[in-house]
């Protein structure tokens, strides 16, 4: 292997697969949270509520996810200045605002295909709405979550390269930093292209962790439905 | 601070031939990028659907590879690592042809699975009326699965409209990469981005909706 691979390889494997896990950690664990609550929520039958919810979902789902990353990191901080977020704390907002209104959607669908009998029952046992719907229904509806949320996950991890749009260091942004190294002159660089096989590593490097989640979904999917 | 000069009429009107071209720069590609991706979906799902050797197994790999790598690294790939292998293209044609190749792998799974709903039976009717392979896809299997297919394809294409706003990486001068360049002489940077939104949600909105009429008016009979 010819010498520049390895500092690169060590660079992109260092410096950018951390900010790619923890736009990405963060992202998922966010949009769940959110996700969920704003999706039980929906299936609650009170219009302003529901009519509030079904804006959030649609205006984040319809929005391109750049454009939702530059709300968060140049929109925000133009209302306040303490709302200035360094960039993988904004591509991270931008994917929650979108990966929640994703798993409210999907929540609300998986909520309402519970049966009524087991509010019914939950009722009966004296359940309140809270204790029914965390004890009874969402353990239920989170087994019909399960394939959608690996689907997503896939998602947050290849939409956290828009992180490095606005100069976040992620596996992307990590890569293009070294392949624009590598043009300049020595001693920083070697003054020769190698974009393809950087961005082909970079490609590599994502097709690896995307596809066993994504067979997994698949799997998950004939089993759990 | 910037809140106090937001002036959203004034942002558009001194902006609007800059803004106009670059929304028509936005359709301009994601017309080009929908009419390919509905050949390559529509070509390649059949091949897929109907188990043609080889094809079919290529057509698995260019669906994995896509569906498994992010957009932006298959833009980077197009614009940034094929001139180095002496394809160099201008920043038009990255903009269509990496929203193309996407948008394709995408929508040759949604007309696999559309062809593939196609009752067995009804190819068997058209064997019975003496139509090849060929005619019986043209005239059974294309008109009833492309119409189960487009819902699902539909959606693919309200994606392709987004991802055009991708191009902002390559400096393309499409809606998202036009507004951002104004805010950031100006500093209008909530106008910019206002603009942006409205646009893009009127245009996947509008999308949306129309999904949900085609739907009701191509119905197949029996599922009405």
């Amino acid at each position: 292997m010819p010498d520049w691979v390895e500092p690169v390889a060590r660079y992109i494997l260092q410096e950018g697969l951390p900010g790619t896990l923890r736009v990405s950690a963060a992202a998922v664990v966010g949009s769940a949270l959110i996700g969920i609550l704003f999706g039980t929520l929906m299936t609650i039958r009170f219009l302003p509520l529901q009519a509030l919810i079904r804006l959030y979902v649609e205006v984040f789902r319809g929005l391109p996810i750049l454009v939702t990353v530059f709300i968060a990191f140049f929109g925000l901080p133009s209302v306040s200045t303490r709302l200035e977020f360094d960039p993988l704390t904004a591509a991270s907002i931008a994917l929650v605002l979108w990966g929640s209104a994703q798993v409210a959607e999907a929540t609300r669908g998986a909520v309402q295909s519970i049966p009524r009998e087991q509010h019914e029952a939950a009722s009966a046992l004296g359940f309140g709405w809270g204790g029914r719907h965390s004890f009874v229904i969402l353990p239920q509806a989170l087994r019909r979550l399960l394939p959608p949320f690996v689907s997503l996950l896939v998602n947050i991890i290849q939409n956290s390269t828009l992180a490095g749009v606005i100069g976040g260091l992620e596996i992307l942004d990590a890569g293009e930093r070294q392949s624009e190294r590598l043009t300049a002159i020595p001693p920083s660089g070697i003054g020769e292209i190698h974009a393809a096989e950087v961005f082909g590593g970079v490609a590599v490097l994502f097709f690896l962790i995307s596809f066993p989640l994504t067979r997994l979904a698949a799997v998950l999917e004939k089993r759990l439905v | 601070m910037l809140l106090a000069t937001y002036d959203l009429w004034a942002f558009v009107s001194d902006n609007q031939a800059e803004l106009v071209d670059g929304l028509l720069n936005t359709l301009k590609v994601s017309a080009f990028a929908i009419a390919g991706a509905f050949v390559i979906g529509g070509v390649l799902g059949a091949a897929r659907a109907h188990r043609i050797p080889v094809v079919s197994q290529l057509t698995a790999v260019y669906v994995e590879v896509i569906r498994n790598t992010p957009i932006l690294v298959q833009i980077f790939m197009i614009f940034y690592a094929l001139p180095q292998l002496g394809l160099v293209f201008d920043q038009f044609t990255v903009a269509w042809l990496s929203v193309m190749v996407w948008g394709g792998a995408f929508n040759s799974e949604n007309f696999r699975a559309g062809f593939e709903a196609v009752p067995y039976r009804y190819r068997e009717a058209g064997d019975a009326l003496g139509f090849n392979r060929f005619a019986t896809f043209t005239n059974v299997t294309l008109p009833i699965g492309g119409r189960i297919a487009l819902p699902s394809s539909i959606n693919t294409y309200i994606s392709v409209v987004k991802n055009t706003s991708l191009m902002y990486v390559i400096g393309y001068s499409e809606l998202t990469t036009t507004a951002l360049n104004i805010s950031n002489q100006s500093l209008e940077t909530l106008e910019a981005l206002t603009v942006l939104a409205v646009v893009y949600l009127a245009l996947v909105w509008t999308l949306s909706v129309s999904i949900r009429l085609l739907e009701a008016r191509l119905a197949l009979p029996e599922s009405r």
